[in-house]
C-alpha cells in the first residue's frame, strides 16, 4: 500500500482547516480560541512553564518527582494538585480518563455526572474535554506548577487544544507509546498523522514565542526487554515533533532494575537525542532535562514494604544518575487508582532519597556502566540508521516501513500491526538482553554479546531460556527479585 | 467430545494488554481453542465472538478500574444472545478504589469466577477444568 505520510511541516492554512474538525468533536471545543490562548500562555508566570521549571531545577542541582494525578471531580482535582504542590512538586503530569482518551465523551460525561452525584470517582482520570477550558484553567491556576496532560491517540488533538488553551505547557506526543500500549487498531500512519497535528499545534504557539514541551516516551516495553527500541522510537517521536515546530523535547529513561543498564541509559540517551536532532537539522530544539521513570508496565508489588523498596530503588538510581525529574508509582499501585494519602506517603519516601542522595554527587563510573552505554549506543544507532535508510532519508516513511518489517518491534504490544516477534530475558547480573531479535537490525557483534550473556545464565540454571523464562523475569520485581525463579526448580 | 473454546480479551476501552496475552497463551498451551480478541474489546464483541464460535467460556481481563461500568447488564445480554450456558470469568483491578466487595459485585453481574490482580494462571486453569467438568463438558 502506498505510504502517504511524510516528514513535512503542515501548511498553516491546512492546519487551521484541520482544527475546525478537531474542535467540533465536543461542545467545549468552542471555548478554544487560539489568539486568546496564546495571550493566556504569555501571561503565565515562569513557575507554570514546563521547560523553564525543568531548567530551574537543573540549575539548582535538585530533582523533583513527576507523579500522576487525575480524578474526575474538579474540586477533588484541585485538592490533589495542591497537595502535590505542597510536597514541593512543581511538574504536574495530569491523567485523563480512559473514556476521554478513546473519545467516548458521552460515557465520560455519564461517569463524570455519576462521580459528582455520588461524590465517589468512577472514572480513572480527569475528563478534560468535558470540563473544558474555563473549568480547567481553574485547576491550572489553583497551584504553582507546570502541567503536562496524558492522553492517547483518539483524543490527542482535542485534549492538546483544550490543555494548552487552559495553560498547560507540556504534553507527550508519543505515537509509539500508542502502538505499544494504547491503541489496538490504528495504523502507524494514523499515529504519525495524529502526532504531526499536536506537533503543529505546538509549532503554532512556538511561532508566537510560546514554548510548549513534548515528552517522548517511545515504544514502551511491555516485558523484560532491552531499551534500545524504546530509545530509538523516542528519538523518532522527537524528530517528527521537531519538523512540525516543537522546540523543546523531554526524554524519558525507563529504569528497569539493572543499575549498570539504568545508569548507562541515563548517560547516553540525551547524547543520542542531540546527535539525531542536529544530524537532521533541528539544532534549535532544546532538551531542558530528562525524566527517569519506573518502567511503567511491570507488575507492581502487592505488599507495602516491597512497594516502598521498588519505589526507593528507582529514586536512588535516578538520584545517582542526576536526572531532573523522576516518575515513581505509589505504594497502592497494585490495588488500583492511588489515593491522595498514598501519593503523599510514596512521594515523601522518594523525595527523601532524592534530597539525601543527589546532593552527595557521588561519581559512579565503572566498566559495566560504560559497556551498557556502548551497547545501547550501537543498537540505537543501527536501528535509527536503518529506519532512515528504509525511508530514503524520510523518518516518517521509514518509521511506517520499519514497523511493517519488524525493524522496530517490541513484545506484547497492543497494536495489531506490531510484529511481536521479539523477546527479552535478564542475564545473571539482572541486565535485560535480547532472547529473540526478530528482525531488529542489531549489529552481529552485539547480537553475539547478547547470546553469550544468555548462554551464561542457561549454563548456571541448567535450562534453555524461553518464553516462560521471560515471563518469570517479568513477574520477578513484584515478588521482590530481579531475576525470575524457574517455576519447576 | 467437542473442543472447548474460550474467548479472551480486555473489556471496554482498557488498553492493558499484557494480562490477556498471557492468559491466552496459557490456555492454548493447556490445549484449549482460544479466540483472543485482544485489548480494548467492547462487551458486545465478546458476545458476538461467543455466538459465532459456540464458545464455552469467556475470560476477561481488566486493569483500569472501570469494568463495572462496561459490564452493566452483561449477563442479560448473554442470555438474550442465547449464551445461557457460558462460563464467565474476570480478573484484574476491578474497581477504582480497593474494596472488599469486588467479588460479590461481579458475581451479582453474573460472573462465575472473579480473580484479584496477579493471580497465578494455574489457579484459573484448575477452576476452569472443574467448572467444565461440572457442566459435563469435559
Amino acid at each position: 500500500m502506498e505510504i502517504k505520510v511524510r516528514q513535512k511541516r503542515i501548511d498553516e492554512d491546512k492546519f487551521l482547516e484541520m482544527r475546525k474538525g478537531v474542535l467540533s468533536l465536543w461542545h467545549t471545543g468552542k471555548e478554544v480560541e487560539l489568539d486568546d490562548a496564546v495571550g493566556y500562555q504569555k501571561s503565565l508566570p515562569d513557575s507554570k512553564i514546563f521547560h523553564k521549571v525543568v531548567q530551574r531545577v537543573r540549575e539548582e542541582g535538585r530533582m523533583v518527582l513527576f507523579p500522576r494525578s487525575g480524578t474526575p471531580i474538579v474540586e477533588d482535582e484541585i485538592e490533589l494538585v495542591r497537595s502535590l504542590n505542597e510536597l514541593g512538586i512543581p511538574l504536574i503530569p495530569f491523567t485523563t480518563d480512559s473514556y476521554t482518551r478513546n473519545l467516548q465523551l458521552d460515557k465520560a460525561q455519564k461517569g463524570l455526572e455519576e462521580s459528582i452525584r455520588t461524590g465517589k470517582p468512577v472514572l480513572n482520570g480527569y475528563p478534560i474535554i468535558n470540563h473544558g477550558v474555563k473549568t480547567t484553567r481553574k485547576v491550572v491556576e489553583a497551584c504553582d506548577g507546570a502541567f503536562d496532560p496524558r492522553c492517547s491517540r483518539m483524543a490527542n488533538s482535542l485534549v492538546g487544544e483544550v490543555a494548552f488553551a487552559s495553560g498547560m505547557t507540556a504534553m507527550p506526543n508519543s505515537f509509539f507509546a500508542w502502538i505499544g500500549g494504547y491503541d489496538k487498531k490504528a495504523t502507524v500512519e494514523e499515529c504519525i498523522e495524529t502526532a504531526q497535528y499536536l506537533g503543529r499545534l505546538i509549532g503554532y504557539y512556538a511561532d508566537r514565542d510560546v514554548i510548549i514541551t513534548t515528552d517522548c516516551h517511545g515504544w514502551l516495553p511491555n516485558g523484560v526487554y532491552p531499551m534500545s527500541v524504546n530509545i530509538a522510537t523516542q528519538i523518532i517521536e522527537a524528530l517528527i515533533s521537531a519538523e512540525q515546530g516543537v522546540k523543546s523535547v523531554f526524554p524519558q529513561i525507563n529504569l528497569q532494575g539493572s543499575m549498570a543498564q539504568d545508569l548507562g541509559d541515563i548517560r547516553i540517551v540525551p547524547k543520542l537525542y542531540r546527535k539525531y536532532l542536529d544530524k537532521l537539522g533541528y539544532n534549535d530544539v532544546i532538551i531542558p532535562g530528562i525524566v527517569g521513570s519506573q518502567v511503567p508496565l511491570y507488575p507492581f508489588p502487592q505488599d507495602m514494604g516491597s512497594a516502598f523498596g521498588y519505589i526507593t530503588y528507582t529514586a536512588t538510581v535516578a538520584a545517582l544518575g542526576e536526572v531532573d525529574a523522576c516518575f515513581v508509582k505509589t505504594i497502592d499501585e497494585a490495588n488500583g487508582i492511588p489515593t491522595k494519602e498514598s501519593h503523599i506517603e510514596s512521594y515523601r519516601s522518594a523525595k527523601w532519597i532524592f534530597d539525601v542522595v543527589r546532593q552527595q554527587k557521588l561519581e559512579i563510573d565503572n566498566e559495566d556502566i560504560r559497556q551498557e552505554m556502548r551497547i545501547t549506543e550501537a543498537e540505537v544507532t543501527a536501528i535509527l540508521d536503518r529506519v532512515l535508510e528504509l525511508g530514503d532519508g524520510d523518518i516518517a516513511v521509514g518509521a511506517v516501513k520499519a514497523v511493517e518489517a519488524g525493524v522496530l518491534d517490541s513484545p506484547f504490544s497492543i497494536n495489531i500491526h506490531a510484529k511481536d516477534q521479539v523477546l527479552g530475558v535478564r542475564d545473571l547480573k539482572g541486565a535485560c538482553r535480547y532472547l529473540d531479535f526478530g528482525n531488529l537490525p542489531i549489529p552481529e557483534e552485539i547480537k553475539e554479546f547478547h547470546r553469550e550473556k544468555i548462554a551464561e545464565r542457561e549454563k548456571a540454571e541448567g535450562r534453555k531460556l524461553d518464553y516462560h523464562a521471560s515471563l518469570e523475569d517479568f513477574w520477578a520485581i513484584s515478588k521482590g527479585q530481579l531475576i525470575g525463579t524457574h517455576a519447576n526448580s | 467430545m467437542k473442543d472447548i473454546t474460550v474467548i479472551t480479551g480486555t473489556v471496554g476501552v482498557d488498553a492493558h494488554v499484557i494480562g490477556t496475552k498471557i492468559v491466552s497463551r496459557a490456555l492454548r498451551d493447556a490445549g484449549y481453542n482460544v479466540v483472543a480478541l485482544g485489548a480494548q474489546t467492547p462487551p458486545e464483541e465478546f458476545i458476538k465472538a461467543a455466538q459465532e464460535t459456540d464458545a464455552d467460556a469467556m475470560i476477561m481481563s481488566s486493569l483500569y478500574g472501570m469494568a463495572e461500568l462496561d459490564l452493566q447488564g452483561f449477563k442479560d445480554k448473554c442470555l438474550e444472545a442465547g449464551l445461557d450456558d457460558i462460563l464467565l470469568y474476570i480478573g484484574g483491578n476491578l474497581g477504582i478504589a480497593k474494596s472488599d466487595d469486588i467479588e460479590m459485585r461481579f458475581k451479582k453481574l453474573g460472573f462465575d469466577r472473579v480473580y484479584p490482580p496477579a493471580t497465578d494462571m494455574k489457579i484459573a486453569l484448575a477452576d476452569l477444568q472443574n467448572d467444565l467438568e461440572a457442566k459435563g463438558k469435559l
